[in-house]
């Protein structure tokens, strides 16, 4: 008798347990009638502060879409913390955001180190970790283990077999020397740039990395130019890769370039410019798969219109700057993924939603580049054009590229 | 009658230090106990520091490579050997006392400016450093000890319990670092106050009438070395059990600076305004985050602050302490 009454007593307290938990499951973080609070981490001051308006962007066009009611009539709440690119304070401010700031989700975190770092804990805490600001391959390639992680933008890898692909069919007697980050961004690169040129590998005379916290890239450039490199690739940053012009042009040496998507944006071409010569820079390749607001073939574009039209209440940011156009993108997808998790969303919703994603009226991607993500594809951005920098602007040329 | 007063306001003190240690969490969200905890990690690192260029007057801007010594031999004994996280504190203070002792070893040549640019150099070495053995560091990426050993980490799931008493991750950081802290700092207190201390002040106010007097500059200069070395590697085993991960980016010789500046605020040559030094330089930055989002105005108002502060406390907190207090001292200290 007295056992039974313990039993009854052990389960009645389990479910009086459980229901204490379910009551509090559903109630999602971050979520009230009238606010979504996501959050994430951005360079704002530190050694890659160039990027931060990557964050300032996606702000932007959340304000605008709260001006016109929001989604499902709540407003988006978007909290940018500065981690300084130093990924021990990425950790201590994801950390903030989640358990501070209990936001909904994390969004838009900058960088691959930094994101690699908070993977583990937000994935055993299930907080989503979306669209990640890193091209590195793993955001997409290893959803099976890190299932609450998808990245968006085209990945390194890719992006460095298109040049590989590109010079082994166009040029395949060009002596080959990359300029790389000495991390996961600059290798990715260099590994698909091997992939890309397949059999024509040794066409890589030298390669030169350098770590980003140098002061410069000097001694890289002297060692490729004195290679008898013709053809350069620069798999670099903002700052480096101006670097690597100017210091190219001091020795009189100008080979042709190939410039990674990271620092081909428009206004880092024209500092890269102003700082040598307008023949340094003509005839640079790149990858593209945003419209670029300094571009003349969009100024009556829809997307590029709306995106002056926000830029114009949005203080505080250079509107040539094209990282803007880059946020404003990952926060379409992201309104768009929100719109999809349901009227009351919550983190497996999201999550479902994400990867879930068919977008084709992205207004700030190139015309016909389609968000796409399935349970098992988890590459949001993989298409992109190549595209040539001629008399002060990018042309694009041949059709767009499906970038694995 | 004064004195027994004078023990009794240095223990009522002492009281007040303990209680605010043991209580301040409490005031505060669960959170922000472990950006206090933070600050418990510079604390320690500008207490080394400062038994070094404060009372030996030997210059260090090599502090966050030796941390990095001890956040590294934190991470690669719980990623590679799976020791629990807070068992590896003492061998990452050992490990990084050694370096220490190695890089006092120029110290003996060089002084002032020619020995801050050697240890300059080691700071902006390090990084470099750890990208090189990346089968032991992990290279770029650094070493994550949730994704290589999750179950080494103390408070993995939210909660910690000790002596029976349980309490979250973020108290339980809190509480090891400033433990740790206020242990290191008593040491440091009766280091100077002993014979040791009395040497360290002979070699930095003139090594001639130190060495004159029979006092070993070589072994006195490496120990100073070695000692603060000791306080930066338990500094960096600390900011990598809070971190859960080690990077190179983390490292860069600005946190080498940070750490003098904090020395510096809180005051060479004493030790009460320390806490003020660590508190600073944990949140400087935000607050300057605060005052506009703008990269540039951030900057400036870090080092206008810092400015500010020189201007106004020459001696660093410490001297502003002791001015404040001196009054209350030279009665209680003063025969009737």
């Amino acid at each position: 008798m007295e056992r039974i009454l313990y039993t009854a007593a052990a389960v009645a307290c389990a479910l009086a347990l459980a229901t204490v938990a379910t009551g509090a499951r559903t109630a999602t973080p971050g979520v009230t009638a009238t606010e979504v609070v996501i959050g994430g981490t951005i360079p704002v001051t530190g050694v890659a502060s160039a990027y931060r308006t990557v964050g300032l962007g996606a702000a932007a066009y959340f304000r605008y879409v709260n001006a016109h009611g929001g989604v499902n009539h709540r407003k988006i709440h978007y909290l940018i913390k500065d981690d300084q690119y130093d990924p021990g304070q990425t950790m201590e401010r994801t950390r903030e955001l989640v358990e501070q700031d209990h936001v909904f989700a994390i969004f838009n975190s900058l960088g691959t180190e930094h994101n690699l770092a908070t993977r583990p804990y937000l994935n055993a805490i299930k907080v989503p970790q979306l669209f990640v600001a890193s091209g590195a391959t793993t955001w997409g390639k290893d959803y099976k283990q890190w299932s609450w992680t998808i990245g968006y933008q085209p990945n390194y890898r890719a992006e460095g077999t298109i040049y590989g692909r590109y010079v082994a069919k166009t040029a395949p007697k060009s002596r080959i020397g990359v300029l790389y980050q000495n991390d996961d961004y600059g290798k990715d690169l260099l590994a698909g740039l091997r992939n890309g040129l397949g059999k024509k590998g040794k066409l890589i005379v030298s390669t030169q990395g350098y770590n980003v916290d140098d002061p410069n890239d000097q001694s890289q450039i002297a060692k490729l130019k004195s290679a008898k490199v013709n053809t350069l690739m620069l798999f670099s940053t903002p700052k480096f890769t101006i670097q690597a012009y100017a210091y190219a042009r001091q020795l009189g040496w100008r080979p042709k370039v190939y410039v990674n998507a990271v620092s081909s944006a428009s206004n880092i071409m024209g500092l890269a410019t102003v700082g040598t010569s307008k023949k340094q820079t003509d005839g640079t390749i790149s990858i593209v798969f945003l419209k670029d607001p300094t571009d003349p073939r969009w100024a009556n574009d829809r997307g590029i219109k709306l995106y002056r039209t926000i830029m114009k209440h949005f203080k505080g940011t250079n509107p040539s700057d094209v990282y803007n156009v880059y946020g404003m993108s990952v926060a379409h997808t992201f309104v768009e993924a929100l719109k999809k998790a349901g009227k009351n969303p919550t983190r497996d919703s999201i999550m479902r939603a994400a990867t879930h994603l068919n977008i084709h009226n992205d207004p700030f991607l190139l015309p016909g580049i389609v968000v796409r993500t399935t349970a098992s594809d988890r590459f949001p951005l993989d298409q992109s054009r190549l595209e040539r920098y001629h008399n002060g602007r990018w042309r694009s040329f041949g059709g767009l590229f499906r970038v694995r | 009658m004064r004195r027994a007063l004078g023990i009794g306001a240095w223990l009522l003190t002492v009281a007040a230090g303990l209680g605010v240690f043991l209580v301040l969490p409490h005031l505060v969200s669960d959170f922000h106990s472990r950006d206090l905890a933070r600050a418990g990690v510079f604390f320690i690192a500008i207490v080394g520091l400062n038994l070094l260029t404060g009372y030996t007057g030997q210059i260090s801007l090599g502090h966050g490579a030796l941390m990095a010594i001890g956040g590294y031999t934190t991470a690669a004994l719980v990623v590679h050997e799976h020791w629990r996280d807070v068992w590896t504190i003492p061998l990452a203070g050992i490990a990084a006392g050694i370096v220490g002792f190695i890089i006092g070893i120029p110290a003996l040549r060089l002084s002032g400016l020619y020995l801050a640019l050697a240890t300059f150099g080691f700071a902006v070495a390090i990084p470099s450093l750890l990208k090189k053995f990346s089968g032991l560091t992990g290279g770029t990426q650094g070493l994550r000890f949730l994704e290589s050993a999750p179950l080494q980490v103390t408070g993995l799931t939210g909660k910690v319990t000790i002596f029976g008493h349980t309490m979250t991750q973020n108290h339980f950081l809190y509480y090891l670092t400033w433990s740790i802290g206020i242990v290191g700092f008593a040491l440091a207190w009766l280091i100077v106050r002993g014979r040791l201390g009395r040497v360290f002040r002979s070699v930095r106010d003139s090594e001639i009438a130190a060495v004159s007097s029979g006092v070993n500059l070589a072994a006195t200069k490496t120990l100073a070395f070695a000692l603060s070395g000791v306080y930066a590697g338990v500094a960096g085993a600390l900011l990598a059990i809070q971190d859960e991960i080690v990077n190179p980016l983390t490292y860069t010789f600005l946190l080498s600076i940070l750490v003098l500046v904090g020395a510096v605020v809180g005051g060479l040559g004493s030790l009460p305004g320390l806490v003020l030094g660590a508190l600073f330089v944990q949140y400087l930055p935000k607050i300057s985050t605060h005052v506009s989002g703008r990269s540039g105005v951030r900057d400036f108002v870090y080092g206008a602050a810092i400015i500010v502060v020189m201007i106004l406390l020459p001696t660093g907190a410490g001297g502003f302490l002791r001015r404040v207090a001196r009054p209350l001292t030279t009665w209680l200290y003063t025969r009737p």
